[in-house]
């Protein structure tokens, strides 16, 4: 009986996974050995190792690595500031806040922030700098897909720090440690969990994104996703777009076991 | 300054706020190679002092000095001070050695030394082979040694230990105390042990630095502040007593509990107001008629070692007594004591005129006075 009633609770779980995780994936793979005309193909496949989509995989790659990047500079200072901060709770419900906000009204926004004679160009006249292009750039991509990831990577840090013993840091000046040796050896390595989910939260969906890619870069970067979205809606080449993720789906995988594995006893 | 001092507190304020003063004026100067012990209950101060030694904090005025120099302003990680934190603070993400060998990588020691220095370091505190184990794999008396290791195996010339043995049961608690006294006999460096525990300090100290409030109630060695407590907090807080108001008479002569008893104070002003401690132990129970003060026995307990049998007199003041025999619930028993197990104590009096009655009974030949 008890047996019986535990798997029962799974049953919702089981279906929702069932229907919209593994029926969806197994179509994709299904989808991605169909040419254009509906006869069983691998060319797809071979296609994908053609100079134009390993350049794409390479810029969504090469992109999505900026953004991690600059997101983690940006993310592990801010974090650290709002654990020692008084004003912790209202620190980070600032900064969840925009997290609420969709993503279209902000991608719309920076449209008019970084616009001809939008708010930005008219800063940069006045301190003398000059209008310029701004928007539909490689900076303006990053700039405000790392404004969008930043919570993501925050708050996992911010955890993570949060949880870290003061008096481990006690002890570490205690034995002779400055403050970077302490930060070295001590601090980061104990927050590396935060850190590595903070990175698996921004890169796995910063290489697919697809929309800021119109919106903000104007189509001058090109990623996977772009390629998925062009491929599905515009060429209607469903076999081709179905081939790129899977192998969007294979990297996330290799991701999340790099960032994943947790190490032990490491300096 | 003849003694050779290692830390010497110069009124030593920490103050929070305006109104947060968490140490008052505290001075004190400790001696090398002796194991002192701060004791007092908790928000007295005694972890304010140990953080101030090891640098996590500065005084709000007053000066520190090691090795008379004045410290107050060096960072942490540049004294020769080590610590020993109450839930251990051992890095989790290190294994053993790597634990132990932290402050020497830090000074960027050659390997075979830091091998050798921490193989050294676990013999010293019975963890010989324990290298390669990782924390999770040890119990908390285990750690607690992997923590002392790292603190001794910096050479430091004072280790700080901020109630360590707190978190250990009571069997392996005694067991440290032994070994932790033996380990600083051994290494020859200063100890500054805090704890809340009065019978921890009495165990293992040289001296010990009696704190309540931000304020040093009394220090002296253990026996001294066991048989000569300063004032009513010291008394009560070191073992248990029975501290009865009284006047004191004239020298060698007290009235308490209704009667004068001969006593061995002297020097205090006729019929001076006092506060009498007679400890437990002291108190013999004997027949009603050959005691020197009659109560009646309102409740005992069964402790192990002794019977903890308490009485009412006549006035109905409280006598607590510690006998190793039986006593009947209900009977009037008579108590016996020395005029030795007097203890008479001045309200409001400081340690240096404490100091000072103490050893004008000496000189008058008292055996009361202490070492």
């Amino acid at each position: 009986m008890q047996a019986n009633n535990r798997t029962f609770y799974w049953i919702p779980y089981v279906l929702w996974i069932a229907l919209f995780v593994v029926a969806p994936l197994l179509l994709i793979v299904y989808y991605s050995f169909f040419d254009l005309n509906g006869n069983f193909t691998f060319a797809n496949y071979q296609n994908f190792f053609t100079p134009v989509y390993l350049t794409m995989a390479l810029s969504s790659f090469w992109y999505a690595f900026l953004i991690t990047f600059f997101c983690l500079i940006i993310a592990y200072p801010a974090a650290y500031f709002i654990t020692h901060s008084k004003y912790k709770q209202l620190l980070l419900l600032l900064i969840i806040l925009p997290s609420w906000v969709n993503l279209l009204l902000k991608a719309y926004a920076f449209l008019g922030i970084f616009s001809t004679y939008g708010a930005a160009n008219s800063l940069l006249e006045t301190v003398g700098i000059g209008a310029r292009q701004i928007l539909f750039t490689d900076f303006s991509f990053v700039f405000v897909s790392v404004y969008i990831f930043i919570p993501f990577m925050i708050l996992p840090i911010f955890n993570a720090l949060d949880k870290l013993n003061p008096a481990l840091i006690y002890a570490s000046r205690d034995l002779g440690a400055s403050f970077w040796a302490t930060f070295l050896k001590v601090i980061f390595p104990l927050t590396s969990s935060g850190v590595k989910a903070g990175v698996q939260a921004v890169f796995i969906p910063a290489l697919s994104l697809f929309m800021m890619t119109r919106l903000i870069a104007g189509n001058r970067v090109i990623t996977l996703g772009t390629a998925i979205e062009q491929h599905f809606l515009v060429t209607q080449d469903w076999g081709m777009g179905a081939t790129i993720a899977v192998f969007l789906i294979l990297i996330m995988i290799v991701m999340m076991i790099v960032t994943g594995t947790r190490k032990k006893g490491v300096l | 300054m003849t003694r050779d001092s290692i830390i010497r507190f110069d009124r030593v304020t920490k103050a929070y706020g305006p109104n947060e003063r968490v140490l008052n004026e505290v001075s004190f100067d400790m001696e090398r190679g002796k194991f002192y012990t701060l004791l007092g209950p908790s928000g007295c101060g005694k972890t304010t002092i140990l953080r101030i030694i090891a640098g996590f904090i500065e005084p709000t005025s007053g000066d520190v000095f090691f090795n008379g120099e004045r410290i107050n302003h060096v960072p942490a990680n540049k004294r020769q001070v080590n610590t020993v934190f109450q839930d251990y603070a051992l890095f989790p993400h290190l294994n053993v050695y790597e634990n132990i060998a932290f402050g020497l990588r830090i000074k960027k020691m050659r390997k075979a030394e830091i091998d050798a220095k921490v193989k050294e370091a676990l013999k010293f505190v019975n963890l010989p082979g324990y290298e390669s184990r990782e924390l999770s794999e040890m119990s908390g008396g285990q750690k607690q040694r992997v923590a002392i290791a790292r603190a001794i195996v910096n050479e430091p010339q004072v280790i700080l230990l901020d109630e360590p043995l707190s978190a250990l049961d009571l069997k392996l608690r005694t067991e440290m105390q032994y070994e932790l006294r033996e380990l600083q006999q051994r290494l020859g460096i200063t100890f500054i042990f805090v704890t809340h525990d009065q019978e921890e300090a009495l165990a293992m100290s040289d001296e010990i630095i009696v704190l309540n409030e931000g304020i040093i109630q009394q220090s002296g060695t253990p026996t001294d502040i066991y048989d000569e407590p300063i004032n009513r907090f010291v008394a009560d807080f070191i073992g248990e007593s029975n501290i009865i108001d009284g006047v004191m008479f004239q020298d060698f002569e007290v009235e308490f509990a209704g009667r004068r008893f001969e006593c061995v104070d002297k020097g205090l002003r006729p019929n001076e107001p006092v506060e009498v401690i007679i400890r437990p132990e002291d108190l013999a129970v004997t027949a009603a008629e050959s005691g020197k003060i009659q109560a009646k026995v309102d409740s005992q307990l069964f402790r192990g070692v002794h019977y903890e049998i308490c009485c009412y007199d006549a006035d109905g003041n409280e006598w607590l007594v510690h006998s190793t025999k039986k006593a009947v619930v209900g009977d009037t028993v008579g108590l016996d004591f020395e005029p030795e197990a007097i203890h008479v104590m001045r309200l409001n009096e400081t340690q240096e005129e404490f100091n000072r009655r103490l050893e004008s009974y000496s000189a008058g030949g008292g055996q009361n006075a202490g070492k």
